[in-house]
């Protein structure tokens, strides 16, 4: 199947190789939430809850009582995929993903700030179209942020592949089941420090930096669209106020 | 849940009984509704419900299935509730499994009828494509993403609103298969016959607090209530189902007043929800 077409250089979507799908970002969505968020990349769409800081529940989870205790969990709608699922909640893939996204926050909130407490951040996936994990971490940023919990730097993630001897930055589901390798890279914009970074199959070393290059070049971009949301979302806050 | 102070809970008590709750409303008033179609592309139907701060998204999905051995000529309509952790943060891992199976399960009696099918809302023999063999599996999923009391009335307004948006496909069947063979069916990409969804009920949950019942109560009146009575009304003003929670006890005179007081509300109810059906499909034909 041609996911590049050679002659005119357009992917299935019309896109060209290093062009990311567009992006759309809402703050507040949940209004019980202290801190929430919608994010689409294309035609994936997520919304992220953060609940927190608050009193910690369950005594048995907390590790280390100078730090807070931040829990994730990642669920996908029974209508998100083209084929209804089953089971959407509780399986190995939403435990690892669950995991990812909490390693992936972890590494940017300030825990040593908010000890004995613990910040809850759940992600809901609408529609899936490839690059779920990304989408939700922007998301989870975005919901961070508007709850207004104390982060080093916005977290930011991209996803980027290999098809047809091309890099491609941002596969949707169609791509991402080609079976090209598929290179999902988490970074700290501002810092420039990676905090996530998976692949499957296989890539070349010298490939493999290029294509990371794009993606990291991908979660640049998006942190720049962050800030503009955020930036408008405190102005609209300030107008608000009066 | 927030917790509420003794001088809030009398607040919202006080209110009640006099008319004016916390958020200005009368008892009988629902909040601002505001309804959107088509938010699931891949989904045969889909609505998104916002009743004040409750957000529910409804979609529906047909795929071709064998019918009941009971029942050839009809068929198969399935509800799943599933209520995101982004809602309430006790909804995480299975700690809504209780709530979705409550929920689920009052939908399944107020839309669907009895056991033997009889009296469903959706007219399951218009699902039938071939007698015995192939027919269209109705999967209906409602997801509360965001939760501010009065679930089960957003969730069957949504559900009744992603109804009106589905299409189902229009399917060619061959002729020439043998009798015991699984015919041939060429589901069509183009045509779909839209729903008939007049006669889908709504439901109106009437909350007792004190002695005054109130119609779309906020997760805070709710936990102030004593029992909570939801009524399932058609266009008719046919009762299609009744549901009674709450653990203290309810004279049947006051139960028989909830009802057509659920019966006046549900009419007007009934009014809003059509006319942002209407224009919500008049914005989709766009």
């Amino acid at each position: 199947m041609e996911y590049v077409n050679p002659l005119t250089g357009f992917r299935v979507d019309g896109r060209r190789p290093n062009e990311m799908r567009q992006l759309k970002a809402e703050v507040g969505v949940v209004a019980r939430a202290d801190g929430s968020a919608l994010f689409e990349m294309g035609n994936t769409r997520v919304i992220a809850a953060v609940y927190g800081p608050r009193e910690i529940q369950n005594k048995g989870q907390q590790v280390n009582n100078k730090e807070a205790l931040v829990r994730c969990e990642y669920r996908m709608a029974e209508f998100s995929t083209g084929d209804r699922r089953r089971k959407p909640k509780g399986d190995r893939r939403s435990t690892e993903i669950s995991l990812v996204i909490r390693q992936t926050m972890e590494a940017s909130i300030l825990k040593d700030l908010m000890p004995c407490s613990q910040i809850d951040i759940f992600v809901q996936v609408l529609q899936a179209d490839g690059g779920t994990r990304s989408a939700c971490i922007n998301a989870a940023t975005l919901a961070l942020a508007d709850a207004g919990i104390p982060m080093r730097d916005i977290v930011t993630s991209c996803s980027a592949g290999y098809l047809c001897s091309t890099p491609l930055l941002d596969l949707n589901y169609v791509e991402d089941s080609a079976g090209g390798p598929d290179v999902t890279v988490g970074i700290l914009a501002k810092m420039d420090k990676v905090t996530l970074l998976q692949m499957d199959a296989k890539l070349p070393m010298d490939t493999f930096e290029s294509v990371m290059g794009l993606a990291i070049e991908g979660c640049k971009a998006i942190a720049t669209y962050i800030r503009e949301v955020l930036l408008e979302n405190t102005k609209r806050l300030e107008c608000q106020r009066g | 849940m927030v917790g509420l102070s003794e001088g809030e809970k009398h607040f919202i008590r006080g209110g009640i009984a006099q008319d004016i709750r916390t958020d200005g409303r009368k008892r009988l008033q629902f909040r601002a509704l505001s309804v959107e179609t088509g938010v699931i592309p891949q989904a045969n139907g889909s609505a998104r419900v916002r009743l004040g701060a409750t957000e529910i998204i409804a979609s529906v999905k047909a795929e071709l299935g064998k019918p009941s051995i009971l029942h050839p000529d009809k068929g198969k309509v399935s509800i799943f509730v599933d209520c995101s952790p982004t809602a309430e943060p006790t909804f995480e891992g299975r700690g809504s499994e209780e709530l979705s199976t409550e929920l689920a399960v009052a939908l399944q009696r107020c839309l669907l009828g009895g056991k033997s099918g009889a009296g469903a809302a959706i007219d399951l023999s218009s699902l039938i494509v071939v007698d015995g063999k192939v027919c269209w599996d109705l999967y209906i999923d409602g997801l509360v993403v965001s939760s501010d009391g009065n679930l089960l009335d957003a969730l069957a307004a949504a559900i009744k609103v992603a109804l009106s948006d589905t299409g189902i496909p229009k399917v060619n069947v061959s002729l020439s298969a043998a009798n015991d063979e699984e015919p041939e069916v060429d589901v069509s990409d183009e045509e779909f016959l839209q729903f008939d969804t007049s006669s889908v009920p709504v439901i109106i949950t009437l909350t007792k607090v004190g002695r005054h019942y109130i119609v779309d109560a906020t997760s805070e009146e709710e936990s102030q209530m004593s029992s909570a009575v939801s009524v399932s009304v058609n266009r008719h003003g046919q009762i299609c189902g009744l549901t009674k929670r709450g653990g203290a006890g309810l004279d049947p005179s006051v139960i028989f007043d909830m009802i057509s007081v659920a019966k006046h509300v549900s009419q007007q109810f009934i009014g809003v929800l059509d006319s942002e059906i209407a224009a919500a499909e008049a914005e989709a034909d766009e």
